[in-house]
């Protein structure tokens, strides 16, 4: 056992600043796309519900493709397809574009929920006293929208945050890229991946715990 | 090369990964299921304090740390100290055991939706404890979560995809090798992304068949 903890003791001063950095990239990485999948499924949602049939036929199709493809698959045809055809990223703004790409099919669904959620009388009623079109959606309804969604969006946000471990794989240096650079020094993947992990639990527990914190006053 | 004749060189590459996909997904899908429904018993029907605590800490683990990380874990951290699992063993396992975490809150909130008088009924008209649990609230819980389960079952599909990492020999893997040794990036990554889509199609169809046959009866 002592074995085992050692490592901790003797070389925690060199790994600490490490892991610190690449906890700063994950986040960064996760919060990103996070911002950019809920304007993305925003914008899907809205299409889906739009008078225009190819436009709501054009959301369903993207909805259903993306919830088939694995993630790892849209990141590398992103990363290393698109360059083929002359299109090129550098693999953080890949990793963030692939992650918002494939969150915001989630996201959107959930916005449809709860837009459908809230009566209609209400952008009926905001227009009637003079707010505009515009106004009585982002003032009215949603805000209701996103009290209604909050905790399935957090839960969204954490799912996020552990597929970001993915962007390792098209060489972003974030957690598990890091994790694997120091296994290799080290010679100490147990401790090391052990130390990775719970590096992704500190980050994402609280918003796990959050997610339950709000979810019962929804129901 | 004709672009016929380089695609179906690709697909033929396929093959031999398609079989271990499908080996994992479906081992990885019977080993959570199974694992979930045992903790979610335990969970919900035991009086043990102790155990409560330790399922919750091991949901909690499972599911707040990504699943590249537990693989790491399992595969080269393992085998650093002794314990050398093959590559597909540790998909597997580490899958299943995720797995486990999550469809145990399926199950839990699967008898959590039951009305309490179920069980009063059933201890009141003379079934012992043990045939409440298996014959009276077990079918009824299980069609709640059934729907729950298959999104699972998919998104399970998907993520064996991440198991390439530890050279398992899936689809993702061949891509990767095949991608290096021909540079057909664009050509055999969206023709993963085909093969995934594809793949999905039946466990769909298998989900929706068992929602028609027992999903829960509309009210």
């Amino acid at each position: 056992m002592s074995d085992f903890i050692e490592p901790y003791f003797e070389y925690g001063k060199e790994w600490l600043p490490l892991l610190v950095k690449a906890m700063g990239t994950t986040a960064l990485l996760s919060v990103s796309a996070f911002a950019l999948s809920l304007v993305f499924g925003l914008l899907l949602a809205l299409c889906r519900n739009a008078p225009s049939r190819a436009l709501s036929h054009f959301v369903t199709v993207y909805v259903s493709v993306v919830r088939g493809v694995p993630l790892l698959a849209i990141l590398f045809l992103l990363y290393f397809g698109l360059p083929g055809i002359g299109i090129t990223f550098d693999a953080f703004t890949g990793a963030v574009l692939g992650l918002a790409f494939a969150f915001a099919a989630q996201v959107a669904e959930l916005f449809r929920a709860g837009l459908m959620a809230i009566p209609k009388g209400q952008r009926e009623a905001a227009l009637a006293v003079g707010f505009t079109p515009f106004q009585s959606f982002t003032l009215i309804v949603l805000p209701q929208v996103v009290r209604i969604i909050i905790a399935p969006l957090i839960v969204t946000f954490v799912s996020l945050l552990k597929d970001s471990s993915l962007a390792s794989l098209i060489t972003v240096n974030e957690l598990v890229l890091t994790g694997r650079a120091m296994a290799t020094e080290y010679f100490l993947p147990l401790q090391i991946y052990l130390a990775v992990g719970l590096c992704y639990f500190f980050i994402a527990w609280p918003f796990s715990l959050l997610s339950r914190r709000l979810a019962p006053a929804v129901g | 090369m004709s672009g016929l004749s380089t695609f179906i060189m690709v697909l033929e590459g396929f093959l031999g990964g398609v079989g271990v996909t499908v080996l994992v997904t479906l081992a990885s899908l019977v080993l959570g299921v199974a694992l979930g429904f045992g903790l979610a018993l335990l969970r919900q029907f035991g009086r043990l304090r102790a155990i409560h605590f330790l399922i919750d800490a091991y949901c909690e683990i499972m599911r707040n740390i990504p699943a590249l990380t537990h693989l790491f874990i399992l595969y080269f951290g393992l085998a650093s100290i002794g314990f050398r699992l093959s590559a597909i063993a540790a998909a597997i396992l580490g899958l299943g055991l995720i797995g486990g975490a999550v469809t145990c809150d399926l199950f839990r909130s699967g008898f959590a939706a039951l009305p309490n008088g179920q069980r009063e009924a059933a201890l009141a008209v003379g079934f012992t404890p043990f045939q409440t649990i298996f014959e009276i609230l077990t079918p009824q819980a299980l069609r709640i979560a059934l729907p729950s389960l298959g999104n699972y079952a998919v998104q399970l599909l998907k993520d064996t995809s991440i198991v390439s990492a530890i050279a398992a020999p899936e689809i993702m893997f061949y891509a990767r090798s095949m991608v290096t040794s021909s540079f057909q990036t664009t050509l055999i990554y969206v023709t993963v992304a085909g093969l995934y889509l594809l793949l999905g199609l039946p466990l769909m169809q298998a989900i929706r068949f068992l929602e028609s046959r027992y999903g829960r009866l509309k009210a």
